[in-house]
């Protein structure tokens, strides 16, 4: 019996975070941060090498302790109680980056297995859940018995983003989680993330460089520059500002640029295009019009 | 958390001893290890603690460091001192207790051990691993070794070997961080249950790590063998080792001191 899920959301509120405090390294990685997370869609997390992404990662779902500001789910503070910090973490799912490392069971189904195992699950609820996640990382039957290290890079990272997504949380965030894969590799995650996000209408977040890849995937952008926002919107509004993008050392997909040379040119393109595929529409319309004038 | 360790970390500096050459520290520390284990009357000991603070000082390593290195091995030394306060006899009858009886000397000498183990740390660390970068270590160690290479032993070999395990503690020690969040997140609970479910819950890092471990020295074999890496024999060396006139004047120095502690043994 399934009830209607709220999505839920979360949010930093005047966030420090201070790295090896005490000792000569001590490093502030995050200087009084604000900001909010959407519930029930999917939001691109972007900036450059630094920008304290990773950090924002693992203050979500409480690795990480504030030094200062607090982090709130849908207004609550997570370090209210300190000892059901673990409570959180199964709210809000955190897949690291190259989460292939993380893998140890004898089984990939026995490995997907063991989040929602840590949770006390009932058998039949895992095995349900293990399905689910398998289904929408394109993991297949005969791949759930095999042993997790005879897997390839790709298929280890699906089966480390179904563990996660098998504690079904609330909010899942995921760290670059098409890092380093082939352009059918990302797509494939990254669609299937995606799916499983449009099925269980909960809140996500993806940590990406890729202005393509969140082109496509996410529902609205936020972009980090020097830890803060500098801004956040569908991908039209971030688009828009390509100075404000280059400032902070992203730049636009290379088909919006493409896209923009062509309108030099003097061919009547639209602009606000992000995809490949609305460029690949785009082109044929504009041709195929001419063609037939 | 782990990465607060500092036991055998290098720290960079511009002191004396920062610029002795390895081998010549290697011989430093055994005359000084000598030094430690001869002394055996209170004179003699306050002046081993007192060396240890003196070559602390020339060295510029924050004492902080250095006493943090220390809390590490405070049990071994708290566990020293007892056994020598309980199990020590002598002349001097301090307190009976039936079964125990705690002497005069049994203190005397938990106080003298505990002196001999923090001298032996702070005097090698400062003089070897804080101050000496891991391929400088390992360079002398091979040097000074180098005559048993008429016995067959592959001396170069175990240099490299010793090389390579000091050039990846900080990446293990990094790499286990990253598992033991990823594992966190995925609900694992490391810090209750009784021993053995602690043990168990140590499976999902341990694996990953060993299996990390393993790939990783495959990667740098293949690395070296890249870089035609064959071994020990007719390899040359970028930096050449020659003892300048600060060796020497170490070497005197420590030999005196080590002379003076013999010296009062028989005096008291």
């Amino acid at each position: 019996m399934e009830e209607a899920k709220h999505a839920a959301s979360i949010a930093l509120e005047n966030v420090t975070y201070r790295y090896s405090i005490g000792t000569p390294f001590e490093k502030a990685a995050l200087q009084n941060i604000s900001l909010q997370f959407e519930g029930g869609i999917i939001t691109g997390l972007m900036g450059h090498t630094g920008s304290g992404k990773s950090t924002i990662a693992q203050l979500l779902n409480g690795l990480l302790q504030p030094t200062e500001g607090k982090v709130t789910i849908d207004g609550k503070d997570i370090w209210e109680d300190p000892k059901k910090i673990s409570q959180i973490r199964f709210r809000v799912g955190l897949v690291f980056q190259y989460p292939e490392y993380q893998l140890f069971e004898e089984t990939v189904l026995r490995d997907i297995a063991y989040g929602p195992g840590n949770m006390g699950l009932p058998q039949e609820e895992i095995q349900r859940r293990v399905a689910d996640a398998a289904k929408f990382t394109g993991i297949t039957p005969d791949m759930l018995e095999k042993s997790p290290f005879e897997l390839s890079g790709g298929q280890k990272r699906r089966v480390a983003i179904a563990g996660v997504m098998a504690m079904d949380p609330e909010i899942l965030v995921l760290d670059e989680p098409a890092a380093g894969l082939d352009p059918r590799g990302r797509k494939e995650i990254l669609g299937g993330i995606r799916a499983y996000q449009r099925e269980k209408k909960n809140t996500i977040i993806i940590i990406s460089h890729s202005m393509e890849d969140m082109a496509i995937y996410a529902d609205k952008l936020m972009v980090l520059d020097h830890g803060h926002v500098s801004r956040y919107g569908t991908a039209h509004d971030i688009f828009c500002h390509a100075e404000d993008l280059k400032r902070v050392g992203l730049s636009r997909p290379q088909i919006t640029k493409f896209i923009m040379e062509l309108q030099k040119a003097g061919i009547p393109v639209e602009s606000g295009i992000y995809t490949v595929d609305d460029a690949y529409h785009e082109v044929l319309r504009v041709f195929g019009e001419k063609e037939r004038g | 958390m782990l990465k607060d360790i500092t036991l055998g970390q290098y720290f960079p500096g511009n002191s004396v001893l920062h610029k002795l050459d390895p081998r010549m520290k290697i011989f430093l520390i055994i005359i000084y290890i000598v030094t430690i284990f001869a002394a055996n009357n209170p004179l003699s000991f306050v002046l081993v603690l007192a060396s240890a603070f003196v070559l602390m000082l020339i060295s510029k390593i924050p004492a902080k460091l250095i006493l943090r290195g220390l809390k590490a091995v405070f049990f071994i030394m708290a566990f020293t001192a007892v056994i020598n306060i309980f199990w020590t006899s002598g002349e001097h009858l301090l307190l009976d207790l039936g079964i125990v009886k705690i002497y005069m000397e049994g203190i005397t000498y938990a106080v003298f051990m505990i002196v001999r183990v923090i001298s032996l740390i702070i005097g090698t660390s400062v003089l070897l691993t804080y101050t000496t970068s891991p391929i400088a270590l390992t360079d002398g160690l091979e040097r000074v070794l180098a005559p048993l290479k008429v016995l067959h032993i592959p001396v170069h070999e175990f240099s490299m070997m010793m090389t390579i395990a000091l050039r990846f503690i900080p990446t293990l020690i990094e790499e286990t961080d990253k598992i033991i969040s990823a594992q966190k997140a995925r609900g694992a609970d490391f810090n209750s249950g009784n021993l053995m479910q602690r043990a168990k819950a140590l499976i999902p890092v341990m694996v990953p790590l060993f299996v990390s471990a393993f790939h990783r020295a495959d990667e740098l074999a293949i690395a070296m063998e890249c870089r035609c890496y064959r071994g020990g024999e007719g390899r040359t060396r970028m930096t050449q080792l020659h003892y300048q006139s600060q060796d020497i004047v170490m070497l005197i120095v420590m030999l005196s001191f080590m002379a003076v502690v013999i010296a009062l043994n028989f005096i008291f």
